[in-house]
């Protein structure tokens, strides 16, 4: 007997007892509609990331921030992440591009829109790389002195633009504040009300030796100084403007450690206007106090930097790199290492859903049993025909595990089906829900081709292991019991 | 009589039914020459079907040997048994045995399946098979829409397609009408005209010597007489 055969056999058997051959294939429709959905948001959600990083080059990107403190002969040493290291990890092997995140606040003059936001510098080298690939309008700079701007897409927002080509050429005034400490000094000495005269006065010298009156007295006395020093550090200083020309819209690459200012200007840009800047931001004003720099009048681009992003080359070693930073005292983060994690934790989920999937599965195996049982002891007496003409036990045993067969590759065909539109009902709701609470929308649902293979592999797999038994004994029917007893 | 074709020699059969211990065949032994019609007479519960199931390698004989054509039925293996089934053997039941959703046509075809026909020439033979038997006007129809008398020339023609060495019959003509009984016993006697060995197990002793060479009677599981029938007598005489 061909296979051909067989299938005509086994589906003709099937159509007879067409009502409980549908029951029980449903069953595996419904456990491989279950199967197929809840591994295609798995698998939907992994390639969105996948997708992600491969298009940003991030199995290709490291971040350096700065180190912990570290014991050195003694004494407390905290390396800094300034344009000297900067240099360093660029001169590391496999490291194409090494570029600081140095941002700063800047007073923004788009057509009648002023906006109080952040500007970043970003050299030309790493405009190029992968990160800032997603180009929605214009282009990227061509030189490091250019007098050009790209925008993010967060500023098409702020400025209520719909259109990312209609602000190409457009022109944008960058204004910087430069602080003035000794007018904020001037501002502290020039009280006129005498209120900073008269606390200072009160002050007792024999009580400072009490932690509580010091207490009181910083919190009173020379509050009042800092508040005066602030406000005439925020009202003085003279203002750097830069008129520029957007050159390009780019995709922000994300959040966190992957956040890059609405405003991207050439590295020289920024180096004219950040330097001796202190930005308005409280955070960075007690930063600058903190660190001295608001006195000495350093600006934010001379100083340290929150993170320094590397741009690898396709053969670089990651661990090497990532070593030789470690060892120079800072702390890196690399995203191929982080793809790692989130690969085996999407493993375990898809894991985890799978099993859900097979557990429904392992109830439509039962079913296929039951069937199958059924129906081989409904057809012993057609059987035992079969026997008498010549069919012998292997021949019985695939006609009946074609039976089983046809039930799984039907049900894994509409189940496939079945999974497909759940997961794009689910998808279509998600987006709605995405866009309603001001969220991009993305398709966390895929069912790629590996899946459908897993799908139809698994259904008939299960149903043929679900006709094994019942095959067996199928095979196992005396022909001279079955024919006497039909 | 020619040299034996089929034989079996110190046959027994013997099976536990409950408590008790049934011997259907007993120390049996028997010869039949190729293109000889054979019956097998006897009581209800005499042993014939179980020795028709034996000859035709349905069953397995507690011991003794069935030789057919010089190889030994119990020296195969089941799958050989089973190709030994598939293409010399055609067997014919009293209840007919069809498959009840499958058509006249594909019901006969169903025999060739075993025999590494292709889908053509199947249904050629089938519908040929069909034709000779009278029933071409009844290819489409299922056995339920099928008087008896057809059912089992449907039976018959499922046997004959695969134009086998030997016929075993049990019992043909034993649901059937005069009418069709007749009817058989010609087709059965047209075919053996062809050369077919035949053994047809009957209790009906008139049809037996009415159609075949030589009659046996069984007994207890036992062959009691021999006779030739009247017909060989007469052809002889």
């Amino acid at each position: 007997m061909t296979l051909r055969d067989g299938i005509v056999l086994a589906t003709g058997n099937l159509w007879r007892m067409k009502l409980r051959a549908i029951l029980t294939i449903t069953g595996v429709v419904i456990a491989i509609g279950a199967f197929v959905a809840m591994l295609s948001f798995a698998a939907g959600s992994h390639g969105y990331i996948s997708n992600e990083y491969q298009e940003l080059g991030l199995f290709n990107t490291m971040q350096v921030y700065p180190g912990k403190s570290s014991e050195d002969d003694g004494e407390s040493k905290i390396p800094t992440l300034d344009m000297n290291a900067v240099d360093r990890f660029a001169s590391l092997s496999g490291v194409n591009v090494a570029y600081p995140f140095d941002d700063f606040s800047v007073d923004a003059m788009f057509g009648d829109t002023l906006l109080e936001t952040r500007a970043q510098a970003l050299p030309v080298a790493a405009a190029r790389t992968k990160l800032f690939s997603r180009v929605l309008a214009g282009r990227l700079f061509d030189g490091d002195e250019d007098r050009e701007a790209i925008v993010e897409e967060s500023f098409l927002e702020m400025t209520g633009t719909e259109v990312a080509d209609s602000v190409i050429g457009e022109r944008i005034v960058l204004a910087v504040r430069k602080p003035d400490v000794e007018r904020a000094l001037f501002h502290v000495l020039s009280d006129e009300s005498g209120e900073l005269g008269e606390a200072l006065s009160r002050v007792v010298p024999e009580s400072l030796g009490t932690a509580d009156y010091r207490r009181r007295i910083m919190t009173g006395t020379l509050g009042g100084v800092a508040r005066r020093f602030l406000e005439g550090f925020l009202e003085g200083g003279r203002v750097e403007r830069e008129t520029l020309i957007v050159c390009g819209v780019v995709r922000g690459a994300g959040s966190r450690s992957l956040r890059t200012a609405p405003i991207l200007v050439p590295a020289e840009v920024a180096r004219r206007m950040s330097a001796g800047t202190i930005g308005t931001d409280p955070a960075e004003l007690y930063a600058a106090l903190q660190s001295g720099r608001l006195f000495v009048g350093e600006g934010g681009g001379d100083g340290e930097f929150p993170r320094v992003t590397l741009d690898l080359g396709s053969r670089a070693n990651h661990d090497e790199i990532g070593d030789s930073i470690e060892a120079m005292g800072f702390e890196v983060f690399s995203y191929a290492r982080q793809f790692e994690e989130i690969r085996r934790s999407y493993l375990i989920l898809e894991l985890g859903l799978a099993v859900v999937g097979l557990v429904a599965l392992v109830t439509a195996a039962l079913g296929i049993v039951n069937t199958m049982f059924m129906s081989i002891s409904e057809r012993r007496g057609e059987i035992g025909v079969l026997k008498s003409l010549g069919a012998d036990e292997e021949t019985i045993r695939t006609i009946f595990l074609i039976e089983s067969s046809i039930i799984g590759l039907l049900g894994a065909l509409f189940g496939i089906l079945l999974g497909w539109i759940v997961s794009r009902v689910a998808s279509i709701i998600l987006k709605i829900v995405m866009e309603k609470q001001g969220v991009p929308p993305i398709d966390v649902f895929a069912t790629p081709l590996w899946l459908i293979l897993l799908a139809v592999m698994i259904g008939l797999g299960v149903s043929l292991l679900s006709g094994v038994i019942p095959a067996a004994r199928a095979a196992r029917v005396d022909p001279v019991v079955a024919l006497r007893s039909n | 009589m020619s040299r034996s074709w089929l034989s079996a020699s110190n046959l027994n059969r013997s099976y536990d039914h409950g408590p008790n211990r049934v011997h259907a065949v007993r120390d049996l032994n028997l010869h039949i020459a190729r293109g000889e019609f054979l019956s097998i007479v006897g009581a209800s519960g005499s042993g014939k079907s179980t020795l028709l199931n034996l000859l035709a390698g349905l069953d397995t004989p507690s011991s003794g040997t069935i030789e057919v054509d010089g190889v030994m039925l119990g020296e195969l293996e089941p799958r050989e048994l089973a190709r030994y089934r598939a293409r010399l053997v055609g067997m014919v039941f009293q209840s007919f045995h069809l498959i009840s959703h499958q058509t006249a046509l594909q019901n006969v075809e169903l025999a060739l399946y075993f025999s590494d026909v292709g889908p053509t020439e199947r249904r050629e033979r089938a519908l040929e098979t069909l034709d000779r038997l009278g029933l071409s006007d009844r290819v489409d129809h299922r056995p339920a829409a099928l008087s008896g008398g057809e059912q089992q020339r449907v039976a018959v023609a499922r046997a004959l397609v695969k134009e086998p060495e030997v016929l075993f019959a049990d019992e043909p003509t034993g649901n059937l009408d005069r009418k069709n009984s007749e009817q058989i016993a010609r087709i059965l006697m047209e075919s053996h005209a062809r050369g077919l060995t035949i053994v047809l197990v009957t209790h009906d002793s008139e049809f037996a010597a009415k159609c075949s060479d030589r009659t046996v009677t069984m007994d207890y599981g036992r062959l009691v007489s021999e006779n030739d029938s009247p017909r060989v007598r007469h052809d002889t005489a």
